[in-house]
């Protein structure tokens, strides 16, 4: 072996080289333990903020919508908790083709669908499906695609459906009022969602609570003073009127007499809250409400009060209402029907426009005007309902003496529907007149007197002898019990001018000796021949309150042969306007 | 009497082996051992390749660990003399099976790279055994070579071919990982085995500019390659993994968040259980757990550069080299590894020795860990005036 390729005598192992490179590991191990350092001690909440924005989450927990019920206690609007399937695309894997159809199938979602809502994997929530039925939703879940999850969320289901439409309205997918008491109730009906703050992990899975569980706070129960049995009768009852009567819209309102609250108020026409895609604005309109008609002569009992309340007039004083029209400058005030001298009770009973023209014109314009106003026109009825009108009743100092006169019988003066319901209170009530409103109430709240109680009792009089022979509304009659109520049919405006089409109405009450209800019916373009209020919205009238009063057990107050029928050879009185 | 105060200076009486050396493994691979398991509960349970058993991971590093340290108490037994006399075969035997690896059919791909041979239950990865017939045939390289470590053409050129081949193997697979820590081990030998420190900077100095040149000559490449120095200008694409990596560290401040309570492992950090296992420690055990396992690789370094200058002193050269290449070895891979997970170096799909899952990587690092204490058990023997 030659020397130089003994190893042993030419390898001298420097140490110096095995110190540099032990050092410059040694060097790197320190290094690394600065970086530690560095990234846990001064980095720690940058990067701690990075990773909450990836796996901290707050998730809404629904509160359960209070529910509404009548003022019997039945469901009138309630929430059922139902299944949102919702994926994260963001954590999900592409799924198979397979997967993608089954997933379509359990969901029912087109594969187009579908795919467009899982291709942006940049969002991290989308709904795939929103309110299923829980069993429907389990068998999306046990698919075990990960990155699917379900939410519980609360689904508003309204039992009474077109019934009480227009009362109750409806909420939008997210649990939010849209539409009637709903809408105006929001915030004692939707409670307070609560939440909890979790970290997930990449799935989607929750591992922890960070913080403590906020309990959402559910909505609280709203008792309607509403009737659903006098509802559905009063909506039905209408509704066959409007159909029978080719009617463009029509609507109802019943009182009660004593408290103002609400029992009952349709329209028509009306929808299906629980299934309302493509709705006609026109239909969620809560016309009782928010249209104006001109009332016609269900104007005139406040003209009798209020003449008799002047002093000037007493329910017997005698007006010649020959013959059967007056001339007011420029302007014609006719009768239906000429009749000659009547008394202020006749005036009533056979709806003379002279008659009630007369009236108006021998009183003070301010007198009237606050009269008038006294009764609520003119001012919104607050019933703590959205999109209320306040009618229209233009200032007395504006008044002409012919527009003074067309007043009286319901013409220049536009009321909504709640509005004359409300002012016949002053009547029911021996003078009286309450707020109203659609909360049941433990007690009535007070009243404001209007006019005095014998004032009050003439009018009843008057307006039981118009559903008498020889007044117009005949036909609003019932069996058991007495009833007053004054009919309505007045002309439209169009463009300004009075046309040929009609609203007809009626407004009454019974029973007429301790009056328990007040119902108001008004028919809006009835089209199939009849167009009196007392042939088209009485018997309306009459139905709905023979069906309510049995239903309240009011005692009767007539004998059961009470009705009355004319002589077969005496015409029948109707009244224009 | 002088023998007399050699007795006394005998006292206590020097154990067998590097105990100290022993605890630190014995350290690493428990904390490796409850780390794993931690780190992957969470990906096992929804894994169907796991068969959605929590502890499949657990079960299968456990028995890896077995087989390793029996496998490296077999190491143990055998005389250096022996190692180095069959160090060539060894290097040869490793080659062969990074080709079978590259062979259709035979080597298993995951994950785009060809590493793996199957063997029945387990399966093989060849890179990892050829870090350790690196270190063998390396030392027995220089050794051989001594008369020519002066020389760019005797000396470097031989052992460059080598590893221009192997290297080649490796990049095929690719494993750039393991291609660095094995460069690292055969011109670490070389440096340490004498090799001219002026011709070796020169290399060094070649090798970065070229490495430089080769990265600013391609707008690509230069991307990738700095990409990992912001994680945050993508964080949900390229930078995903290395920004949750970070976000561990961040979570686990000081004393971490805790054992088992990492939310990283969560499926968020991917690579949890193997490459960055590191994160998952820094998350669950904070600073405190990070610098734990820093020092103890550090002291296993410093280990075994003393036992392989101790070797040297007494003039038994190959082993003092294998033992430093042991060094070199393990620093390095952890090192890098560690340096990975901190995002000071690009990713490159390095396990953390003796801690990640990973049967191939575990049984080298104890294999070498046994040859390593062999040495210093030889090292014992000869002071005491035993032969080897």
């Amino acid at each position: 072996m030659a020397y130089t390729t003994n190893a042993n005598l030419v390898l001298r192992l420097q140490f110096w080289r095995a110190w540099l490179t032990l050092g410059a590991l040694l060097v790197l191990f320190l290094a690394l333990i600065g970086r530690a350092v560095y990234l846990q001690g001064y980095q720690k909440d940058f990067l701690r903020e990075q990773g909450e924005a990836r796996y901290y989450r707050v998730i809404k927990l629904e509160a359960n919508r209070g529910t509404i019920t009548d003022r019997n206690g039945n469901p009138l609007a309630i929430s059922t908790p139902v299944q949102s399937i919702w994926a994260s695309p963001s954590d999900m894997e592409p799924l198979h083709a397979s997967q993608l159809a089954l997933l379509s199938k359990a969901l029912s979602v087109p594969l187009e669908e579908l795919t467009r809502k899982l291709a942006d994997t940049k969002r991290d929530f989308v709904y795939l499906k929103r309110q299923m039925n829980p069993d429907a939703a389990q068998r999306v879940l046990e698919l075990r695609i990960p990155g699917i999850f379900k939410q519980t969320e609360y689904r508003r289901y309204y039992p009474a459906g077109e019934h009480m439409a227009h009362v109750i309205g409806y909420t939008d997918i997210d649990n939010k009022g849209q539409e009637g008491l709903e809408l105006t109730r929001e915030s004692m009906l939707a409670g307070k969602a609560g939440s909890r703050h979790v970290i997930r992990d990449r799935h989607g899975y929750i591992v922890e609570d960070v913080t403590g569980v906020e309990q959402p706070k559910d909505g609280q129960t709203l008792t309607l003073s509403i009737d659903q049995n006098i509802q559905y009768l009063a909506y039905r009852e209408l509704k066959k009127a409007v159909e029978e009567n080719g009617a463009k819209a029509g609507g109802i309102v019943v009182l009660d007499a004593k408290t103002g609250e609400v029992l009952a108020l349709a329209n028509m026409p009306s929808y299906n809250p629980n299934t309302r895609a493509k709705l006609d604005p026109a239909r969620k309109r809560n016309r009782a409400l928010t249209d104006v008609y001109e009332p016609g002569s269900t104007m005139k009992p406040f003209t009798a009060a209020a003449a008799i309340e002047s002093g000037k007039f007493t329910p017997l004083t005698v007006i010649n209402t020959a013959p059967g029209s007056m001339t007011i400058g420029p302007n014609t005030v006719h009768d239906a029907h000429p009749h000659g001298a009547l008394t202020v009770e006749q005036v009533i009973q056979v709806s003379s426009n002279v008659g009630a023209s007369k009236m108006a014109l021998s009183l003070e314009r301010e007198y009237l005007w606050e009269f008038f106003d006294s009764v609520g026109f003119g001012t919104p009825p607050h019933s703590g309902f959205p999109g209320e009108t306040p009618g229209r009743l233009r200032p007395w100092k504006s008044w002409r003496p012919i527009e003074q006169a067309t007043m009286s019988y319901g013409h220049g003066i536009s009321v909504s529907l709640m509005q004359i319901a409300r002012a016949y209170m002053i009547f029911a009530t021996d003078g009286e007149i309450r707020p109203i409103t659609f909360q049941k109430l433990v007690a009535p709240q007070p009243g404001r007197r209007v006019i005095s109680a014998e004032t009050a009792q003439a009018l009843r009089k008057m307006l039981e002898m118009a559903t008498q022979p020889g007044g117009t509304a005949r036909k609003a009659q019932i069996v058991g019990y007495r009833v007053g109520g004054k009919t309505g049919t007045s002309h439209k405006l169009d463009g300004g001018s009075y046309v040929n089409k009609y609203v007809s109405s009626f407004v009454g009450m019974a029973p007429i000796s301790d009056p328990r209800l007040i119902v108001a019916v008004m028919i809006d373009e009835p089209s199939a021949g009849k167009h009196f209020g007392g042939a088209v919205a009485a018997p309306v009238f009459s139905q709905v309150v023979a069906g309510s009063l049995r239903m309240l057990g009011v005692p009767p107050d007539a004998p059961t042969q009470n009705i009355l029928l004319p002589e077969p050879d005496v015409p029948e009185i109707k009244e224009e306007t | 009497m002088k023998m007399f105060y050699q007795a006394l200076r005998r006292r206590p009486a020097m154990a067998g082996y590097d105990l100290a050396l022993v605890w630190a493994v014995l350290i690493l691979l428990a904390i490796g051992l409850i780390m794993v398991y931690s780190a992957s509960i969470a990906a096992a349970e929804v894994d169907r390749d796991t068969g959605f058993r929590y502890s499949y991971f657990l079960t299968r590093h456990a028995a890896f660990l077995a087989v390793a340290l029996l496998a490296g108490f077999a190491a143990f037994q055998i005389p250096i003399r022996l190692w180095q006399q069959y160090a060539p075969y060894l290097f040869l035997i490793g080659t062969a099976l990074l080709i079978l690896v590259l062979v259709p059919h035979v080597g298993r791909e995951v994950n785009g790279s060809k590493r793996w041979l199957s063997l029945l239950v387990v399966n093989l990865q060849p890179s990892e055994l050829m870090k350790f017939f690196v270190v063998l045939y390396a030392a027995d390289y220089t050794v051989r070579k001594a008369a020519y470590m002066h020389s760019l053409l005797k000396g470097f050129f031989p052992m460059f071919l080598v590893m221009l081949l192997t290297g080649a193997l490796l990049l095929a697979e690719p494993d750039f990982g393991a291609l660095a820590v094995i460069t690292a081990i055969a011109m670490g030998t070389l440096f340490l085995g004498g090799f001219d420190w002026r011709l070796f900077g020169g290399l060094i100095i070649m090798l970065v500019v070229g490495f430089v040149g080769l990265i600013y000559s391609s707008e690509y490449r230069y991307k990738r390659l700095i990409g990992f120095m912001n994680p945050w200008d993508d964080p949900y694409g390229k930078g995903y993994q290395l920004s949750h990596s970070l976000i561990a560290f961040g979570r686990g401040k000081w004393f971490g968040v805790g054992l088992g309570a990492s939310v990283e492992k969560l499926s968020y950090l991917p690579e949890a259980h193997t490459d960055f296992l590191m994160a998952i420690i820094a998350e669950e055990l904070g600073f405190a757990g990070v610098a734990t396992v820093v020092v103890l690789f550090g002291w296993l370094t410093w280990r075994a550069f003393a036992i392989g200058m101790q070797a040297a002193k007494l003039e038994r050269y190959y082993a003092a080299l294998v033992a430093q290449g042991v060094g070199i070895w393990l620093g390095v891979q952890s090192i890098i590894n560690i340096g990975v997970n901190m995002g000071v170096l690009p990713t490159k799909g390095l396990t953390l020795p003796l801690l990640s899952f990973g049967g191939s990587g575990i049984m080298a690092n104890l294999i070498a860990l046994g040859v390593l204490l062999r040495v210093d058990w030889e090292n014992r023997q000869l002071m005491r005036g035993y032969t080897v």
